[in-house]
Parts: structure tokens; C-alpha cells; sequence
């Protein structure tokens, strides 16, 4: 047989490549008879072209309008994949100004007997729809899709909110198999474009600059972000655009996995922030660049000069409220309570008072922007050095480079003897210093006044702590009985409250039963459930046949239904990284009587554990005494976050962990 | 005319003087309503004036004081609308808990939005609701709407005990019919309670005052079981333009397959020409339904658009042909029409689906149902189609549709008929598993699990899943076996006989624990799938299983090297009128190794049991539970 030259054999290869043709409605044969995806087995379907065009058009009417033209071609193997027949796009409005999509225009592909048919989408099979009073959606879902079918559309996204230009996603859950996205700007709007640093995917971007020419015959003056006054009956303007072009094969699908803070922080995306407008004969207007001028832009346009010096409407109330109280901790605490108590979250976000101080403290309700602004006046009102932080939610990502968009909530926070404090009022079982969930992610920007600003650390330092501690007792006929104590502090408290604050008795005591074998609960109390630092709670309880009885030895889990029974890490790989909620100890303590007439025969061996050089720890200590025992398990793990390195050594803590708590005492008789 | 204005006039201002006068504080409600209660219906009023058989208003009174947060649910400050049916009047208004008013919000102020459901495309529904922050618990929200709509054919039931963990104060109903349009009702669950009514030619009027919370019991029957409630329907009505007349299922049958359905069956000259190629050398109807079934199942799938009255009758057949795509009407209505181009009769049957089961009412023939699947009268069996789904077998409706009462919608009228209901010796789940020990306690496993009847829904879509997904699957489903590693995942889907089996492959370890020179072997190497049940002393509603299972084990346990059994549990037989169980181990030896074989058979019976019986069934599944910890005990040398 005859060696094909490697050379030869890469030109075939590029030549096959480049046989697609991604001209709108030239689908092939061999992509409608293609089986699997050539790389990625078990996807359902993959996008075999995607092209995103963004540019603007001028016309004397109605000034710029920014335009996104996006065509699609998408394979679908099997039912799985039928999903992604149905395509939604979302489009904005405010007041009279909206987007609008148009020109859709979509396809299906598929065999008959060997036979290419095209089924074309008709209008009646286009919805649109006013979601709520900001959002419009615009849905279609393609004709004759089955097995095997590739679907092909392309629309135009045309809006006329000028210095917003849309995400340009680079990756989906699925292949793309060849993406081309190009961005064209004039000069009057000065953008930065920013990619993801935490994807692993690069891509190359081309840049350059073009002249256009446009030639105005109105004699109207445009409104909006226009050129500026055009007097004249017909005028020609030159201007530069500014090109962004990049391209790329082979996109691997984005993995979902459990445990990740918020999957779309790992997406290969382009962003684009305005930075300045530079119209003729206009001074050009510095927007945002830097984190400083974002801050900046923010507490402008925030109006924060005003809600943190506004303090008349909640002074007379506060003073009484603070009356006689000098110690700083003290006052903080008590202004943060009487914040919480006065105004209650309306589940908005935002970094801006909607409603602003003064009315949201009238109403008893308003957004975050409102609260916390709220909260920050009034420990400067009470002389505290207080200061807003805004931040990014996990849901809206980590704010990477300096842009409006990357923040989307405020909190406030209190120096005391040298310590910042960080506070959010919006969340009615945080306790003073917590921050809900999420808030909780990465760094916030602190803000002293319009100039002043600096990163601030938002990841829980101090650990929490949970601590459970059983006192068993060994009755006849394999029964346990036995006494619980356990306390929550820190963020477990606060977990705790979420979930049971306003319980009855009855029914927690039926969730506590839950998965817990046959046990029978009595005696229950709980002590600072609704507030207070940290939660006590106790009972009695009887665990029917806790204990195995075998040809006359006693066998015994000490841990019982305290024990860690399953590892929380499955997957055999990970890709991303894992992130936990809060550094935490957890303490398990049990004490055991041995009954009269029985001796230990064996004990689990004691044993420390260290993952990563003491990022966590795990201790399993069991000591006799006479006739007791106690046995401690002590988790500690200081770390939250975990990189994908780590992923087996965690898991194999974990292991550990499991094991050990599964391990019996025995007891014989004596 | 006069007279029904007048009558109006005096209600409604009733109505307002009381949502008014009425004081709201906390303090007023009684305590044996505040037991258990998340929110206590303080006054609910609903007037339905009948205007003509397609024109109806429809006023609306409901104040709800919330006790906590998990009482906002039954606020329901929210009205529906759409082009037939338009709010005249919108507003609220909140109260503390000491009854003083502290904030109004009209029409203007209610949020609007699309009542787009996740499984739809598009909806012409459109929905109003109040968004409103607690400030503290208790507080009153008292809801007023007024809307008017032309379609008459569902009439607002009354069911004042909406919801658990609701108490009622006082709960009226009324109904004016001026022009005395023949209706009928329906009063369920009406002994129980002391309910007034007022009955005349013009007028249906009850009320119903201090009903307490119920509470959740575990496994308890659906509310609807024993909550009061009346359903009206008037025998002549509109719905979005299409009028009618019927007094009972036949006729109401006759008239949904008149208006409603006749007519859409057309298919292209091609597609008809493509299933008689298809099914022309299958030998029976049933070997035809099933190509056809197919082929409906291979070229459609399920999309939801529901507009106007195109929210009621199925698409077009031939749409669906050329788009390939359609809701529940509109699939099986194409599945209907395939069928009856072979001559092959099949029925458009409405249904309640969920897994929850719901019946059609048989005794009361109204609009109904949320759902439509296939009837197929073959002389052998029935055969009921699910069109909507890509994946389901032929012939077989899981636990979505099952054991219900449907409407066949026929040519000559309505019939109630049920479904398949799958009993517990078809929904069977059998395992043999071969585990192979080692000293350390680690080991390797061949299992072999066939699932048939419910436990085959629930299954077969693990063969669609990526290696990765089901690998994963297996991780979680048996979260108790540590460290496990797969050698291989097969499985075989039987279709026809709607069966599934899994072969699988495994490794592990820590099967055993070490207690001194001893190992622990956990013999019930997958425990079987018990209720996880609330001891209760104090038991106040019949408990309900709705489907029953068999579910048989056999554990093949070879010990290590030099290993031999030390003891095993004894053999364990339970039998109650709830089920039975009966767990039986031996050692032995094989192939020169000393084994451990466990043999386990698990029935559950379906039924409805009162609930002084309870702690009898709770006693059964803790039993079970604990026989779930059985351990052998192993021992080295000898």
C-alpha cells in the first residue's frame, strides 16, 4: 500500500473543511446525513455555523440605530436535541423606545427517501410577546424537525439604545463547530471589548478602522445620539469605524457540573463597555475606563451624595431608638436591626435607590439600593465611619473588568477599631457582619465618596461553626436512648433560620425524624431561633434497634444518624472549580455508657486526615474511659475555594471521612 | 331587568360595606382557626351574574390574613385575562395585623405579565398580580376584581377549603340567573361541613363559616377527596365564540366532536399514499397502529401554542403534517386521522394528567381536563396512545395518565371510560446481583435489574443519557456503595414488551466494616424503596397509596479467601393488609468459595386505608427499615 504523504493528507483534511458552505440555505447533503458529532459523541445536537454582525446605521430620522444580524445552522441528532429547534430572543423596551427583531427568515433540512428538502418557517409560526413592561420576547420553533435535521435561521436585532451593545456569546452547552462574530463602530462611540479570562478558550481578534461616508439630505435636526446639530439642507460626513472581527472552529461545549458558583463565569463570551462619546464639535465625554471611573460614574449617577446625606426623615425615630448608647459595636448593631426592622426587601436588585430613602423608610418596602444606601446614612448619621460597597451577584457573574454592568447590588459597611464590617439590611436572617449567600461572591468595590475607592475582600474569613453532641445510653433489645445538643452559630445559624425560623414545634421535630430510621424525638427546645448569634437546640430521643446484636456481641455506628454516609463528590472528573459557601467546623460528639456486663472488644482506630496541607482537616479521635466512651469527629475546612487540581484529594477526604464514620464498636459480654 | 339590577346593586353593596366594615384585626379570629393555620381566609366572597348563555360577570371579594410566609400562597391577588376574558376592576388593599389599612393599590399598580407556562411556546393568557412586600406577619390582604368574560362554559367553582394549612372564617357563593339558563350542580363533600344555602329559580346562594386548617398528613388522599365544593355549568354556553348545549357527557361529548374536532382529520394526498406503504403487509390492527404510532413518534414532536379558541380544538392534521410539530389536541388528533385512513377506529380522549391521579367527574359533565391522549378500541384490548412524547412505547400511559376516568370523544358522543391501570404485580422490579468479596472489602458486582409497568417510565430514559450522566446516575441512586468504578452499563430496552433491563458492572469497596478480627457484610446490598413516614399519634386523614409494586432481590454474596460466615440474620416473613415481606438468607458454598446468598421479596398493595390503620402501616415500613440494616458476620481462618 502506498504512503500518503502527511502533507497531502492535511490538504484533504482542510479541504473537506472548508466544503461547507455557510451561505444562508446552502446546507449539504452530508451535514443532514451526518450521525454523531465528529468530536463530541454524546451531544444531541451542535451548532455547525454561528455568525453574530454587529454595526451601526445612520439614517436623518431617527440618528443611530445599532444593528445584530445573527444566522445560525444547527444540527440536531437525535429527540434530545429538538430543544434547540425552538429559538427565543429577548428584546428590550423603555417607554416608547424598543428593539426590534426582523427580517426572520429559517429553514429545516432534511432527507426524504435521498432527497434534500428545505421546509421554509412561515410567519404564522412567529410569536412575539410582551413579557413584562421592560421585556419583549420574540419566539419560533422550525418546521418538520426530526432525527437528523439541520435547522438554519437568521434575524436582525435592531435597537436603538445606541451604547449598549449586546454580550456575543462564543459558547453554548453545545459544539459550535465554526463561529465568526464581527463588531463595526464608529468613532463618536469609544468601546472597549473584553473577553472572559476565566475561559480557557482563546480567541484571536482583528482590528481596524474603515471610512465611511454618509450623506444627510434632511433638514430636520436628528434627535438622540445624532452627529450634532445639521443645519445645512444636505451635508456629507466622513467618519472612521472601528472593526472588530474574530473567527474560530471546534468550540467545545460548556460542561455543567454541580458545586459551580455560576456556570456562565466559565463561558467564552465578548463584552462591550462604552467608555466615551466624541460627537462633532462636542467635547468628548469621559464614561468609564478604570474601576475608579466606574465607581465614580455610579455614585453620580446614583445619586449616593444624596441618599447618604438625606437624614431627616429617619433622625428623630434613630436618635430614640440610639438614646444613651455610646459604645461604636453597640450602636452599629442596633442601627442595623432597626434598618432591617423599618424596611423589608421587595426581591429587587440594583445598586441604585429606586424609590430612595425617605419613601422606601414611609412604605416599608424597597430594593437594595434603597436599603442599604438607607443603612449607610444612618450610621453616618450616628458618626460612624460607614461606606457603600457595591458588588456583582453570583447570578450576574464576577465583575472582571471595569464596567457599569458588573455590579448590580450595593452593600454597606462599618469601620470599628481598624476592622470593616461588612452589612446588608436586605436579608431578615443575617446577623450583624453576614452577608446572604448571594452577596457573597469575590470582591466588592468599597466606596468612600466620588473619588475615593478600593477592592474589598466579600468571602467569608471567620469559620462557622455547627456542633452536634449525642449522650447514648444502650437499653435492652438493641434499643438506643440518648440525649442531642447541638448548636449553630455563624452562617449555619443563619442557614438554620432560613429554613426553620418560623416552624412549629411539631413539624420540625417530624423533619428531624426524617431519614433517621426509626427514631422517636421528645423533649425538644430550641433557644435563639429567631435571633441572636448562635441557635441552641436539645432533645431526647429513642433509635429502636440503633444497635446490632450478633450471637451475643453488641455492634455500633456511634455516629449514628450524625455520620457523613454519603461522599458528596461523584464525577470522576471536574472542570471547574469547586466552591463551598463559608470556611466551617463541624463537631460531632458522642458519649457512650457502656452497659453493665459488656466489655469493648474492638474500637475504630483514631486518625487525622489533612487535605492540602491543612485547607481542611479531619480528626476522628475515640478515647475510653472506664466505662465510657467518646468518640469525636472534627471537620475543618478552612478553604472555600478549590481548583480543579484539587478535585481528588478532596474527594478522597471525603472518602475518608465516610469510611470512618461507617466503622462499628464492638462490645462483648464481659 | 329591573329586578337583576336591583339585586346586583344590593350585593355588590353589601359586598363593599362588609369588605369594609369588617373589622380585619387578628385578634378577631377565633383560636381554633389559628391552629395549623398559614393564613386564614378571613372573607371570600364570589358573585357570578349570569347574563345571557355568553356573557358573564364575575366579582370577586377575598380577604386572607397571612400568618407566616408560607401562608402568601393563599393570598391570591392575581386575575387571569385574555381576549375573552377582560378585568373591569383590579385593587387591593393590605392591612396590619391590628386591622388599620396601610397601603391601597389599584389596577395601575398590579404587575402584568405573560401566564406563559414552561411547557408552552405561546399564550394569548395574560395575568395581573399584586407584588406586594410583607412588612410583618400577620397582616390582611383584601382582594377585589370584577371581570367579564363571553365564554360561559367554565363557571368558577367553589372551594373554600383551597388549600392545607388554611382555615376559613366565612365563605360565600352566589350565583344570579336572571334569565333562568337551565344549569346544574354538583355539591361534593357537603356532609361534613354545615353549609348554608339559598336556592331559588334565579339564584344559588351558600356559605359556609369556621372551617379549621387541615394539616398534612403523610400520604395523604388529594384535597379534593374531602374538601366541599360546587361545580356548576350551565346547559347552554359559549366558549370563545362557540356556542352550545348539553345536560350530560353524551351530549357534551357530541358537541365537543361537532365543534371542536370534526373536520381537522384531512391529510395530504403523499402522507396518506406513506402510511399505506407503511403498514400495508402488517398482518392486524394492532401491527398497523403500532408503525403508525411510529411514525408519528419519529416525524413529530410536542409544542404548545394555545390561542384563543385554538386553546380548546386541535390544529389542523395537515398542519401538523407539514410542521411536524403540535400540543396534545393537535397529536393526537394526527395520530387519529393516520388511524382512520387504515380504517383503523380510534377515539380523542380527555384526561387529567399527573401523577397525582385526578378523575374526569363521571357524574358531571362540564368542561374538564388538562390533557388528551389515544383511545384504540382493538377487540383484544384496549391500547391508549401518549402522542405527545417521542420516546413512550406503544400501549403504554405510565403513571401520567393511568387508572383515571377520560372522555372518549366519539362521533355519536361523550363516554367515560378508565384508563389502564397498572397493578402491582405488572409494576415489577427484579434484581439478581453477584458480589464478589475480597478481604480488604472491596469488591466487584454484576447486577442484572429488569423494570416493568411504572417502574419502566422511570427508567427508560437512562439509555438517551450520555456515558457520563449515567454513570452519574448510578453514583447517586446508590449513594450508599463507596467508590465505585464501572465496568459496564448495557441495557436493553424492550419496547414491545415494555421492559427494561440493565446490566451493569461494578466495583467498590468497603462493602464490609471491620469490627476486630470480624467483617460486618451489610447483606441488603441495595435496600428496597420504603416510605419515609412521620410517626403520628394523632392521625386525622385516611392515607392512600396510589400505586402498588413488586419488588424481588437476590444477592449472591462470595466471601473472601479463608473466609467463613459467621452468622446471618434469620429469616424474616411480615404480612399486613398494606403488603408483604419476606427477607430469607443462606450460606453455602460455591465453586469452592463460601457464599452468602439473600433472597427478598417486597409487595406493596395500592388502596385507601382509614386512619386509625396508620400506625399499623407505619410499623410495617419502619420494620423494613430496620430490617434494611441486617448484617452478616464474617470471620477469617476456620
Amino acid at each position: 500500500m502506498q504512503k500518503i504523504s502527511p502533507i497531502l493528507m492535511l490538504l484533504f483534511l482542510i479541504s473537506t473543511a472548508n466544503a461547507q458552505d455557510f451561505k444562508y440555505g446552502k446546507v449539504s447533503r452530508e451535514e443532514v446525513m451526518e450521525k454523531n458529532h465528529p468530536l463530541e459523541k454524546d451531544v444531541n445536537a451542535a451548532v455547525l455555523y454561528r455568525s453574530v454582525r454587529t454595526y451601526y446605521e445612520f439614517n436623518d430620522s431617527s440618528g443611530f440605530i445599532l444593528v445584530t444580524n445573527v444566522h445560525e445552522r444547527i444540527k440536531i441528532y437525535n429527540k434530545d436535541g429538538f430543544e434547540w429547534a425552538t429559538k427565543e430572543v429577548f428584546h428590550y423596551k423603555n417607554g416608547s423606545s424598543k428593539e426590534n427583531v426582523t427580517g426572520i427568515k429559517a429553514s429545516t433540512f432534511h432527507m426524504v427517501g435521498d432527497k434534500l428538502v428545505e421546509e421554509k418557517l412561515n410567519k404564522n409560526g412567529i410569536f412575539k410577546e410582551e413579557t413584562t413592561k421592560y421585556q419583549l420576547s420574540t419566539k419560533f420553533t422550525m418546521p418538520a424537525v426530526t432525527e437528523g435535521s439541520v435547522i438554519e435561521y437568521q434575524y436582525s436585532l435592531r435597537s436603538p439604545f445606541v451604547t449598549s451593545i449586546d454580550d456575543i456569546l462564543l459558547q453554548y452547552t453545545i459544539p459550535i463547530n465554526r463561529l465568526e462574530a464581527s463588531v463595526k463602530i464608529p468613532e463618536f462611540f469609544g468601546f472597549v471589548k473584553h473577553t472572559n479570562p476565566r475561559s480557557p478558550l482563546f480567541f484571536k481578534i482583528d482590528e481596524g478602522t474603515g471610512n465611511k461616508t454618509y450623506n444627510s439630505t434632511s433638514s430636520t435636526r436628528p434627535e438622540g445620539y445624532t452627529m450634532g446639530a445639521t443645519h445645512t439642507q444636505s451635508s456629507r460626513i466622513n467618519y472612521a469605524e472601528i472593526s472588530y472581527t474574530t473567527s474560530k472552529d471546534d468550540i467545545p461545549p460548556l460542561k455543567i457540573e454541580p458545586h459551580v458558583d455560576y456556570l456562565s463565569n466559565y463561558a467564552a463570551f465578548l463584552k462591550w463597555e462604552l467608555q466615551y462619546t466624541k460627537f462633532p464639535n462636542s467635547p468628548i465625554e469621559n464614561l468609564t475606563n478604570t474601576w475608579e471611573g466606574v465607581t465614580k460614574t455610579i455614585f453620580t449617577d446614583g445619586g449616593y451624595d444624596k441618599e447618604l446625606s438625606r437624614t431627616r426623615y429617619f433622625a428623630k425615630d434613630l436618635d430614640k431608638h440610639l438614646a444613651g448608647e455610646t459604645d461604636p459595636l453597640a450602636k452599629a448593631e442596633k442601627i442595623y436591626s432597626f434598618a432591617k426592622s423599618k424596611v423589608k426587601w421587595n426581591s429587587y436588585l440594583g445598586y441604585r435607590a429606586e424609590a430612595g430613602g425617605n419613601k422606601v423608610y414611609k412604605d416599608g418596602e424597597g430594593n437594595v439600593g434603597d436599603i442599604n444606601l438607607m443603612l449607610t446614612a444612618m450610621l453616618r448619621y450616628a458618626g460612624l465611619e460607614a461606606n457603600p460597597v457595591l458588588l456583582s451577584t453570583k447570578n450576574n457573574g464576577i465583575p472582571l473588568f471595569p464596567t457599569l454592568k458588573g455590579f448590580n447590588y450595593v452593600i454597606s459597611s462599618v469601620e470599628l477599631q481598624g476592622q470593616v464590617i461588612l452589612l446588608d439590611a436586605t436579608e431578615e436572617n443575617s446577623s450583624f457582619g453576614e452577608l446572604p449567600s448571594r452577596a457573597r461572591n469575590w470582591n466588592g468595590r468599597i466606596v468612600m465618596d466620588r473619588e475615593r475607592s478600593d477592592w474589598i475582600d466579600l468571602m467569608p474569613k471567620l469559620p462557622s461553626t455547627n456542633s452536634f453532641t449525642l449522650n447514648l445510653q444502650i437499653e435492652e433489645g438493641q434499643n438506643l436512648k440518648g440525649k442531642s445538643f447541638n448548636v449553630f452559630s455563624g452562617l449555619y445559624a443563619k442557614t438554620y433560620r432560613d429554613k426553620y425560623k418560623n416552624i412549629d414545634l411539631d413539624n420540625y421535630i417530624q423533619i428531624l425524624e426524617k431519614d433517621r430510621g426509626n427514631i422517636q424525638i421528645s423533649e425538644l427546645e430550641t433557644e435563639g431561633q429567631k435571633f441572636g448569634s448562635e441557635i441552641r437546640e436539645s432533645f431526647s430521643f429513642e433509635l429502636p434497634e440503633g444497635i446490632e446484636n450478633i450471637n451475643g456481641k453488641l455492634y455500633l455506628k456511634p455516629l449514628l444518624f450524625m455520620a457523613e454516609s454519603e461522599n458528596p463528590f461523584k464525577a470522576d472528573e471536574r472542570f471547574y472549580p469547586i466552591i463551598f459557601d463559608f470556611p466551617s467546623v463541624e463537631d460531632r460528639i458522642v458519649n457512650i455508657l457502656i452497659p453493665p456486663g459488656y466489655e469493648v472488644e474492638s474500637l475504630p482506630e483514631s486518625t487525622i486526615v489533612q487535605l492540602n496541607n491543612g485547607a481542611g482537616t479531619f480528626k476522628f479521635i475515640i478515647a475510653q474511659n472506664g466505662n465510657f466512651l467518646r468518640v469525636v469527629s472534627n471537620m475543618d475546612l478552612k478553604n472555600i475555594v478549590y481548583t480543579p487540581q484539587d478535585y481528588e484529594s478532596l474527594k478522597k477526604f471525603y472518602a475518608q471521612v465516610v469510611e470512618k464514620h461507617a466503622e462499628a464498636i464492638v462490645l462483648t459480654k464481659s | 331587568m329591573s329586578l337583576k339590577l336591583f339585586t346586583i346593586t344590593f350585593l355588590l353593596c353589601l359586598g363593599e360595606l362588609q369588605a369594609q366594615i369588617k373589622d380585619l384585626s387578628v385578634s378577631q379570629i377565633s383560636p381554633e382557626l389559628i391552629l395549623n393555620a398559614n393564613a386564614v381566609l378571613r372573607d371570600d366572597q364570589t358573585t357570578i351574574e349570569v347574563d345571557a348563555s355568553n356573557k358573564m360577570t364575575i366579582y370577586k371579594i377575598r380577604s386572607v390574613t397571612v400568618m407566616n410566609e408560607y401562608g402568601q400562597r393563599h393570598v391570591q391577588a392575581y386575575q387571569y385575562y385574555d381576549s375573552e376574558r377582560k378585568i373591569k376592576k383590579l385593587k387591593a388593599t393590605i392591612y396590619n395585623a391590628a386591622g388599620k389599612e396601610i397601603k391601597k393599590y389599584k389596577q395601575k399598580d398590579f404587575k402584568d405579565r405573560s401566564a406563559v407556562g414552561s411547557g408552552d411556546l405561546y399564550t394569548d393568557n395574560r395575568v395581573q398580580y399584586l407584588d406586594h412586600t410583607a412588612q410583618s406577619y400577620p397582616y390582611t390582604v383584601v382582594f377585589e376584581s370584577e371581570t367579564k368574560t363571553g365564554t360561559t362554559v367554565f363557571i368558577d367553582p367553589w372551594q373554600p377549603v383551597s388549600g392545607y394549612y388554611l382555615s376559613v372564617e366565612n365563605s360565600s357563593y352566589s350565583l344570579l340567573n336572571p334569565g333562568q339558563i337551565a344549569l346544574r350542580k354538583e355539591e361534593l363533600n357537603f356532609e361534613q361541613q354545615k353549609i348554608s344555602k339559598n336556592i331559588t329559580p334565579t339564584l344559588l346562594e351558600y356559605n359556609l363559616k369556621k372551617v379549621p386548617a387541615y394539616k398534612m398528613e403523610n400520604l395523604s388522599p388529594v384535597l379534593d377527596k374531602f374538601v366541599p365544593m360546587l361545580k356548576v355549568a350551565l346547559d347552554e354556553f359559549a366558549l370563545v365564540g362557540v356556542i352550545g348545549q348539553a345536560s350530560n357527557w353524551l351530549e357534551f361529548g357530541k358537541w365537543q366532536h361537532d365543534n371542536l374536532l370534526m373536520g381537522k382529520d384531512k391529510l395530504p394526498a403523499a402522507t396518506l399514499h406513506k402510511i399505506s406503504q407503511l403498514t400495508k403487509d402488517a398482518e392486524s390492527e394492532i401491527e398497523k397502529a403500532k408503525i403508525i404510532y411510529q411514525y408519528v413518534q419519529d416525524n413529530t414532536r410536542y409544542i404548545s401554542v394555545q390561542l384563543g379558541i385554538g386553546g380548546w380544538e386541535p390544529m389542523l392534521a395537515e398542519d401538523v403534517d407539514r410542521l411536524g410539530y403540535g400540543d396534545c389536541k393537535a397529536l393526537t388528533n394526527y395520530t387519529k386521522a393516520l388511524l382512520d385512513s387504515q380504517d383503523i377506529l380510534s377515539h380523542y380522549a380527555i384526561v387529567f394528567a399527573g401523577e397525582e391521579r385526578k378523575d374526569l367527574d363521571l357524574d358531571f359533565a362540564s368542561m374538564q381536563g388538562n390533557h388528551v391522549i389515544l383511545n384504540i378500541p382493538l377487540e383484544e384490548e384496549d391500547v391508549w396512545l401518549e402522542c405527545t412524547s417521542q420516546t413512550m412505547p406503544f400501549n403504554y400511559l405510565g403513571d401520567f395518565t393511568d387508572n383515571r376516568n377520560v372522555l372518549l370523544v366519539k362521533p355519536e358522543g361523550g363516554e367515560i371510560v378508565k384508563t389502564k391501570a397498572y397493578a402491582y404485580t405488572e409494576n415489577v422490579r427484579e434484581t439478581f446481583s453477584k458480589i464478589k468479596l475480597d478481604n480488604s472489602g472491596s469488591y466487584t458486582a454484576e447486577v442484572k435489574r429488569k423494570s416493568e409497568g411504572i417502574p419502566y417510565g422511570n427508567i427508560y430514559h437512562l439509555i438517551r443519557e450520555s456515558k457520563e450522566n449515567q454513570v452519574l446516575y448510578y453514583k447517586n441512586h446508590w449513594g450508599h456503595l463507596q467508590n465505585i468504578n464501572f465496568q459496564q452499563i448495557f441495557f436493553d430496552n424492550n419496547r414491545d414488551d415494555r421492559r427494561f433491563i440493565e446490566e451493569i458492572k461494578f466495583s467498590g469497596q468497603k462493602l464490609t466494616s471491620k469490627a476486630g478480627n470480624r467483617l460486618l457484610l451489610s447483606t441488603h446490598f441495595f435496600t428496597t424503596p420504603t416510605y419515609n413516614l412521620n410517626r403520628s399519634t394523632d392521625r386525622k386523614l385516611p392515607f392512600e397509596i396510589e400505586r402498588g409494586y413488586t419488588y424481588r432481590d437476590v444477592f449472591e454474596f462470595q466471601l473472601p479467601e479463608n473466609y467463613s460466615t459467621e452468622s446471618i440474620p434469620e429469616e424474616e416473613m411480615i404480612q399486613t393488609q398494606f403488603g408483604t415481606y419476606k427477607v430469607k438468607l443462606e450460606a453455602g458454598e460455591k465453586e469452592g468459595k463460601n457464599t452468602i446468598t439473600m433472597v427478598r421479596e417486597y409487595i406493596l398493595y395500592d388502596g385507601i386505608w382509614p386512619a386509625e390503620l396508620y400506625s399499623e402501616f407505619y410499623a410495617f415500613m419502619n420494620k423494613i427499615n430496620s430490617l434494611n440494616n441486617q448484617k452478616a458476620v464474617i470471620i477469617a481462618g476456620t
